[in-house]
């Protein structure tokens, strides 16, 4: 009995070593350990195939001329990379880069150890940005310049991808929506499903295309309200706070108690709101009247709560 | 774990130590075996089986040249498997997005060793340009670094969204760590005379005391918060009390906002929630944020906390009249 581990090398080394496809019953002649049964032989080749697979490596299926009809191969191309003369100060910096960041699966480790580097051993985390499913998927559609289509608030999508951002601790594809013949940035965790790539070079982006330009800094400019100009007052307790986390935002007066009134615009009241909520008390928005109206009613609705069987319908009407 | 999985893992290793031992020609067993986290006895066999692999006929002059005994391995396996291999679309991204954030953290060399690794990395892969990664800007993140790299005591002034104060304390910085989209400071602090995490953008005032730190990281690198499959934000004391709360699909970013103990769908499209509370005042301003879409359900003494801050807040609002037109 052969064991399966060396049965899977011996096929890899056997796949690899000439560019010419191989029957499964070539294969089965070279590689020891193979049922000879036909049936029985191609369930374990099949299997031995998603092994690879789950390893990374790449079988390619051919048809070839002959009986057997279908022939199998490993790629060079498709096996190894070109030589990356990376020197050992750059060898070092890669592994402690994927020491020193936290994504939640071992890929990173992965790919050190098939690049023939050396594995990391315990450095402290020093960011953390989440691994999400569709990320691979989209980086790879990036790489081949291909359109990806994914589900997005209960809608297929087209996108031709520009770029991924990580930014504010979310994952952003911004990209060329081709269906709406815009552009758009969308939160990578909010995908429906896992993006699917289309054919290699699918994707055009319009040559005035500026992908850095999506994503604006602070959470209340991401979004695409009409902007406004609010005014702020914030007590004495986090003025020097709100001043310094506020970097776009321009003090319009200092009082005696240390409190400061500050006007600012933003696009997305959602977030501003947020983001104040989370300073309690101390700042109270001054204006414009709508703004300010409407965080009087979403602080309302806290006080005069609705009975509990009325819930989720409701909130529209409190925030609007 | 299937054992078709396994063997793909299996053989995943088997090719990175073969990579690695491709290069090295010699290693000692011990060291392969931690570098590759597996023990020696596994390794060993793994290896022993490697070597009566090869081509066919398999006679010993086509198989792979690996001499294991109990110490050392020594190789004589060709340029060719020394080679690096194609990265998977999940290794390439990690690798990648691993720099990236490296190179994006508060005093990294934009020219240096890393930098030049991604390039010829992304040229090799063909992704120059396809991520952008940005930890977050601070006004305070350039002092902080010097200080944590040099082992300089601050003095900070800080405001606890806990407790809902500014208080002045003398820190010993041992990291900067970013989670979330935010950056948090590790440290000794000398007011609390314990380990804390302070949140960045809630330092107000940052200065050198002119002293050294006089208490040093924990060498391991295991600081607090770091939960074993890896950092946390908060780690909920033994004084914290479990409230329950019931969410709206539009209140659900709380499950991705804060630590939650259990979350179970409940009637009508929402979702209970229980999640640890150490402070009244985090809790009230969390209710704050979450507005209409939010009911506690227990335990008593919170009930009320949403509606009392919303109270306290209001009358804020009753008595900041803006500026008539």
């Amino acid at each position: 009995m052969v064991d399966r581990l060396e049965r899977l090398t011996n096929l890899v080394l056997v796949l690899l070593r000439d560019e010419r496809p191989k029957s499964l019953r070539e294969i089965a002649d070279e590689v020891p350990g193979y049922p000879s049964e036909g049936e029985a032989r191609r369930q374990a080749f099949e299997r031995d195939k998603r092994s690879l697979r789950e390893g990374g490596i790449v079988v390619t299926t051919t048809p070839i001329e002959g009986p057997d009809q279908i022939g199998y191969l490993i790629r060079p191309d498709d096996f190894y990379l070109p030589a990356l003369d990376l020197d050992a100060d750059e060898q070092a910096a890669l592994n402690l880069a994927v020491a020193g960041v936290h994504l939640g699966d071992p890929s990173g480790r992965d790919a050190l150890w098939r690049l023939g580097l050396p594995a990391p051993v315990g450095a402290r985390p020093v960011a953390d940005i989440k691994a999400l499913p569709g990320l691979p998927a989209l980086w790879d559609a990036l790489r081949a310049g291909a359109v990806v289509e994914f589900g997005y608030r209960g809608e297929r999508r087209h996108v031709a991808p520009a770029l991924l951002r990580f930014r504010g601790g979310w994952w952003y594809l911004v990209g060329f929506d081709v269906d709406k013949d815009a552009g758009r940035t969308f939160r990578v965790d909010r995908m429906d499903d896992v993006p699917r790539p289309g054919p290699a070079g699918s994707a055009r982006l319009p040559d005035a295309f500026d992908p850095e330009a999506a994503l604006p800094d602070e959470p209340w400019r991401m979004g695409e309200d009409e902007p406004e100009r609010v005014e702020l007052l914030a007590g004495p307790e986090v003025a020097a706070l709100v001043e310094q986390q506020m970097r776009s935002a321009s003090v319009l007066e200092r009082r005696d108690d240390g409190s400061v009134v500050l006007a600012l615009e933003v696009t997305n009241v959602d977030a501003l709101r947020s983001w104040l909520l989370e300073l309690g008390e101390h700042v109270v928005v001054l204006g414009p009247p709508d703004v300010r109206a409407a965080m009087v009613d979403w602080l309302t609705s806290l006080v005069d709560r609705p009975p509990p069987t009325r819930g989720v319908g409701r909130s529209k009407a409190g925030a609007s | 774990m299937t054992v078709r999985h396994e063997a793909g893992q299996r053989l995943r290793r088997l090719l990175a130590v073969l990579t690695w031992l491709a290069r090295v020609r010699r290693a000692p067993v011990a060291e392969l075996a931690e570098r590759f986290g597996m023990s020696p006895e596994d390794l060993v066999a793994d290896l022993e089986l490697a070597a009566c692999c090869g081509l066919p006929p398999y006679t010993p002059d086509q198989l792979m040249e690996i001499m294991v005994d109990e110490h050392e391995v020594v190789a004589e396996l060709g340029d060719e498997l020394a080679q690096p291999r194609r990265l998977t679309p999940a290794e390439g991204f990690a690798l990648a997005a691993s720099g990236r954030a490296i190179l994006a953290t508060p005093g990294s060399d934009p020219d240096g060793a890393l930098a030049r690794a991604l390039d010829k990395l992304d040229a090799a892969l063909g992704a120059a340009g396809s991520l952008r990664i940005d930890l977050g800007g601070d006004p305070h993140l350039a002092e902080l670094r010097r200080a944590v790299d040099e082992g300089r005591q601050l003095r900070v002034r800080y405001y606890s969204l806990s407790s809902d104060e500014e208080t002045e304390r003398v820190v010993d910085p041992w990291a900067l760590v970013a989670l979330d989209g935010r950056w948090y400071l590790d440290a000794w602090c000398h007011r609390a005379d314990s380990e804390r995490r302070f949140r960045v953008d809630r330092l107000v005032d940052v200065a050198q005391t002119g002293d050294v730190v006089d208490h040093p990281a924990p060498a391991d690198g295991a600081a607090m918060g770091d939960a074993p499959e890896g950092p946390a934000a908060f780690v909920p004391g033994p004084d914290a009390v479990v409230a329950e709360v019931l969410v709206d699909p539009a209140g659900m970013w709380l499950v991705e906002a804060v630590p939650t103990l259990s979350v179970e769908p409940a009637r009508g499209g929402r979702t209970t929630v229980r999640l640890a509370v150490a402070s009244t005042v985090w809790f009230e301003r969390l209710l704050l944020r979450l507005g209409p879409h939010a009911e506690v359900r227990g335990p008593k003494e919170l009930v009320g906390a949403g509606r009392s801050a919303a109270e306290r807040l209001l009358e804020r609002y009753r008595e900041a009249v803006p500026p008539a037109d």
